[in-house]
């Protein structure tokens, strides 16, 4: 058995030819199918009949109904091959780049005209592939300072050709290292405050009652809900979460419920391919929404597919081998990190009852594919070589180190502005409130803040104001050697390749 | 050919047409899959009666105990009117109780309208009859008791068959207009003896009691089977619009009467703007289509469907109350029956404008059937379902979604029975059972858009908002929804205002309160139940009572979900929420 015979044995993703190719030829050379993961070249999926100059980065789509529902590991290494394939693939207009007649809003919306460019580093498109910007150190980092993208949600200024901040939010690219982990801990986090939440309605309508419920997940506190015996909630005093209790645990801001959400934002932003799940037939009336001459261009199995990718990302991890003075150092910074509580917003670590990452996911809303929808998937990231590093605590928990707590806070003020420096408010999260950044990884993802515009963690940690205005004053106090010795150990928080 | 006849032949030549389009039309977005369970509910009523009970059939839908379910009081023509108490749960089975209570169990009733009369905790109702109509003084418990005397109110011994209701400015209680279908005692009857219409206004009283002033006669009434207060012209000055049943009057015609706020009322005529448009005129529904802020009037009738949109410049210029009927370019005329072999142009009455499947967009309910036993208009003649689409058309779907009983419908409800998001349809039926269609999904997909519903508070003065506008904003999409009383056939609703929002999973919602101040931009996440009250800086979510099992269910389907380790979940220790208890 060769090579490819054996991935297509092993592999239970089957693979659909485009909408461009012809159905016969879906239909009559299976072969075709199984060729898509055994193509070394870094385009997407490439249809073993496509010539080999073809310039399309996608020639067959992933069957979303062919994706097993337990998938074994070679199995998912396939699927998760295929994710990555996307992930690097430079999509072009005959894959159905551009969105002539659609803006970059996260809500279908049409363009009043078409766009003079079609490619602009502000309203975009402004990437080739999710890895032009997702490449530090590797693919899946982060992005320094030139991969900066503006996040504007494209219903008023769907053309705007200036960085003024009136007109979009400047941010800078995080990397995604770890991303299966953090969307597994936010989904336990939300289901545990949901959770409560229901618990106190039916007490407060059996006791008729009015409770005061103080949220808390994980040991992260979300402020308190006031629980009337008529089954109204008051939500003014939640903290760090939205009303839903939904944890939203991507994007600088902390305002996107999963990969998969992510995912089809993203694709349709930076290069104005569009998801059949959001932007289909189904919500818009149309399988061609930006009139570009493509229909269904990306389909829920791509989007399957670099979820599985993205969600199987090693986590980062802690520089070893430090010569003597480093590791010294680093032990030292490690007890400051504490001393001066930052650990009170970047938790060491946040307790995860499951490795089992089920796509779709259960917090999705219509336009994201839904749990339910279709059937489930469960990867069990056990499976994979990197989980075997995760510690456990003594209820069998795996504990995550993420260095955050996946909780939004106010980080800026009038007198500490470095990182006030958005005037649009995203998703109902005001302008100087972001989530707590997880530091895992830093070492290898400067330049920092939102904007990417602060170069050294000195200049980082001293911006921050708002709640954290007392950590960064109490850093600022320290000796020298004192802040040489935080650097020493937030520089052993790295990323590396498996 | 007799006139009829052609009337015939043309409706004929028109559905070839519509229909022929229709089924030229794309439709992609979610078809609505209903599930008729009236008896299942506790629902066993029926409205009958002779030929004065040919109309009506009406049900009013209000919360009358405060727990936030819609509760129904159904017509039952010569059977006993009858309430039922909702005692449904979130997204389970609908449930009923039925009110043993006598004072709600009264015969002779055309429709009735829920409304806080007196600005108290408790919302009351408006019951049309054929003779004296009543209003009924809610209080605990779904407890109702007769009122007209305490209001002031003379019932009359009219057939009434319409209502409305708006407050005018500075009124602390509202005005209320009663529309009167044929005299019976006038000689000729019933051959152009339609009876006047009336408007109730509030006396000036110092002791902020509630007493109406003697009846205005709306002078001339063309048999009216239909009346809404509507802001046509966006002047925040209600206009009272009427539809009127061709079969009876003589050289009558739709009607608009301008009141502007307390003034005497005055008919827009031709030289006004206002067209004649004469048809068999049962029923109203209002919506904003474009969210221009202009209402379309949805007018069922024998025949074809219209659908009312005001030109906009002669409106917002000149005052002007100029209408083009759109329905044939919507593809909402709805003719005749869309299934079944009978080619009979169709008979309309309820209509209601509401988002049955979550998208976005308006849809359109119409009850239809036969009046009783007229030859020349379609016996099998079920119930529209026109969906909405996104080329801005209607396309019908009554039969894949499951409505298409084949029972005379007269008055209807669109509501959320059991507080799960999706949209419901009770219908009134004539010399038959109830028909209550619970929505149970899609047929393609099992789970639908994004909603969101809406509940609308006052202090003070009409507690309930009515004549409060709704913008509910999703991106650059604006909806628009009104607080009414009043339209649809002898039917009216009052409590959460539904909103489809498609892929949005939120909204920025505005109110501009009746007396025309606008709120805040309130923030509201989607697929909940917003309140949002007067003068709050906040809104306050409300969630249905789950069944137990339902919610353990659902919680640890939820759990399933997302941690989907089930060895893990097992040994996980439970967390307690800290939590404090207050009076």
């Amino acid at each position: 058995m060769n090579r490819l015979s054996r991935l297509v044995k092993l592999s239970n993703v089957r693979v659909t030819t485009s909408l461009l190719m012809t159905t016969a030829l879906m239909i009559t050379t299976p072969h075709v199918i199984t060729s898509a993961f055994a193509n070394e070249r870094p385009a997407t999926n490439v249809d073993q009949n496509a010539t080999p100059w073809t310039e399309q980065a996608i020639t067959q789509h992933i069957d979303q109904s062919s994706i097993a529902e337990q998938p074994n590991k070679q199995q998912l290494r396939a699927l998760i091959k295929a994710g990555e394939q996307l992930f690097n693939a430079r999509f072009t207009t005959l894959d159905g780049v551009g969105r002539p007649m659609s803006t970059q809003a996260i809500i279908p919306t049409k363009r009043r005209r078409p766009a003079r460019q079609e490619f602009s580093r502000t309203a975009g498109l402004d990437a080739n592939a999710c890895a032009s910007c997702h490449n530090q150190p590797f693919i899946g980092g982060a992005g320094d300072f030139s991969a900066n993208v503006f996040v504007s949600e494209g219903f008023n200024h769907a053309d705007f050709d200036t960085t003024d901040p009136q007109f979009s939010n400047e941010r800078n690219t995080n990397h995604l290292f770890g991303a299966g982990l953090i969307e597994l801990l936010a989904r336990e986090m939300s289901t545990e405050l949901i959770q409560q939440r229901n618990t106190a309605l039916v007490e407060a309508r059996e006791t008729q009652t009015t409770i005061k419920l103080a949220l808390q997940t994980k040991g992260v506190s979300f402020g308190e809900l006031l629980v009337h015996a008529d089954g109204t909630v008051d939500t003014h005093k939640i903290e760090g979460v939205d009303a839903d209790l939904i944890i939203k645990p991507f994007s600088q801001k902390g305002v996107i419920t999963s990969l998969r959400q992510f995912s089809i934002n993203a694709l349709n932003h930076h290069h104005g391919m569009q998801a059949s799940e959001r932007f289909g037939a189904r919500w818009t009336g149309s399988d061609d929404f930006d009139e570009d001459n493509h229909n269904n261009e990306i389909q829920a199995g791509d989007i399957s597919a670099l979820v599985a990718w993205q969600a199987s990302l090693a986590p980062p991890s802690v520089k070893q081998n430090l010569n003597a003075d480093w590791q010294q150092a680093a032990m030292r910074g490690s007890s400051v990190f504490d001393q001066l509580s930052c650990n009170s917003c970047h938790k060491r670590s946040l307790p995860l009852k499951s490795l089992v990452f089920t796509d779709p996911g259960p917090f999705d809303a219509a336009g994201t594919l839904r749990s339910g929808e279709v059937p489930n998937a469960h990867y069990d990231l056990a499976m994979l070589d990197w989980a075997k590093q995760l510690p456990q605590d003594e209820n069998g928990h795996w504990l995550v180190p993420l260095f955050g707590d996946l909780k939004r806070y106010v980080i800026a003020d009038k007198k500490i502005a470095t990182l006030a420096n958005e005037l649009l408010s995203q998703r109902f999260v005001e302008r100087n409130v972001f989530q707590t950044s997880e530091l895992w990884g830093i070492a290898d993802t400067d330049p920092y803040g939102h904007r990417g515009d602060l170069s050294t963690l000195s200049e980082v940690i001293t911006a921050h104001g708002g709640q954290a205005t007392d950590a960064r004053n109490a850093w600022l106090a320290l000796s020298d050697n004192e802040k040489s010795d935080l650097t020493a150990f937030l520089k052993t928080l790295t990323i590396q390749q498996p | 050919m007799n006139f009829l006849g052609r009337i015939l032949l043309f409706f004929c030549a028109l559905s070839q047409t519509a229909l022929a389009e229709n089924v030229q039309t794309e439709f992609h977005a979610d078809i609505p899959r209903y599930t008729e369970q009236a008896l299942k509910a506790n629902l066993d009523h029926e409205y009958t009666g002779p030929w004065e009970y040919f109309v009506g059939g009406g049900v009013a839908t209000l919360d009358c105990n405060q727990d936030r379910m819609p509760d129904v009081f159904i017509a039952g023509g010569e059977n006993p009117s009858a309430l039922y108490i909702n005692t449904s749960h979130k997204g389970s089975d609908i449930s009923f109780t039925q009110s043993s209570q006598t004072s709600v169990a009264m015969k002779n009733v055309i429709g009735a309208y829920p409304i806080n009369l007196d600005n108290d905790a408790w919302l009351d109702l408006v019951v049309l009859r054929v003779g004296e109509n009543k209003l009924l003084k809610g209080g605990p418990d779904c407890q109702f008791s007769l009122a007209n005397e305490r209001f002031g109110f003379d019932g009359g011994r009219a057939w009434s068959t319409a209502f409305a209701a708006s407050f005018e400015d500075n009124q602390s209680f509202p005005t209320l207009a009663i529309g009167n279908y044929v005299d019976r005692s006038a000689p000729g009857s019933p051959w152009g003896t339609c009876d006047d219409n009336q408007l109730l206004r509030p006396s000036d009283t110092s002791n902020n009691a509630l007493v109406y002033e003697p009846a205005f006669a709306l002078s001339p009434g063309y048999c009216a089977l239909s009346m809404l207060f509507t802001d046509w012209n966006k002047t925040g000055k209600d206009a009272l619009r009427i539809t009127n049943d061709r079969h009876y009057y003589r050289d009558g015609e739709e009607q608009m009467w301008r009141l502007d706020n307390g003034k005497f009322p005055r008919l827009y005529s031709k030289a006004d703007g206002w067209q004649p448009l004469i048809i068999w005129g049962m029923g109203i529904a209002e919506g904003d289509l474009n969210a221009d802020g202009y209402p379309e009037y949805v007018l069922t009738s024998m025949g074809d469907t219209k659908i009312q949109s005001v030109d906009t410049i002669q409106a917002s210029e000149e005052n002007r109350p100029a209408y083009e009927d759109i329905a044939y370019e919507l593809g909402a005329t709805a003719h005749r029956p869309y299934t079944g072999e009978q080619s009979k142009p169709s008979t309309g009455w309820h209509a209601q404008l509401a988002d049955v499947n979550n998208d976005s967009l308006l849809d359109l309910y119409i009850a239809k059937g036969n009046v009783e036993q007229m030859e020349d208009f379609a016996q099998y003649d079920p119930d529209n379902l026109l969906l909405g689409n996104h080329d801005g058309k209607f396309v019908e779907h009554g039969h894949t979604a499951g409505i298409d009983a084949d029972r005379r419908g007269r008055g209807a409800s669109v509501s959320d029975f059991n507080a799960d998001g999706l949209l419901d349809i009770l219908v009134v039926n004539r010399s038959a059972p109830v028909s209550l269609f619970r929505h149970t999904g899609y047929q393609q997909n099992p789970l639908g858009g994004n909603w969101l519903a809406i509940e609308l508070s006052q202090p003070g003065v009409n507690p309930s908002a009515v004549g409060a506008k709704i913008a509910i904003k999703t991106g650059n999409k604006t909806q628009t929804r009104r607080v009414q009383i009043g339209g649809g056939h002898a039917s009216g609703q009052l409590g959460f205002i539904h909103v489809g929002l498609g892929v949005a999973e939120r909204a920025s919602v505005r109110v501009q309160w009746p007396d025309g101040q606008w709120s805040p931009a309130y923030r509201v996440f989607a697929n909940n139940f917003a309140l949002l009250k007067r003068g709050s800086e906040h809104i306050s979510y409300w969630y249905p009572p789950e069944q137990v099992n339902a919610q353990a269910q659902s919680q640890a389907q939820t759990q399933a979900q997302s941690q989907a380790n089930a060895q893990s979940q097992a040994n996980a220790p439970a967390q307690s929420p800290v939590r404090s208890q207050e009076k």
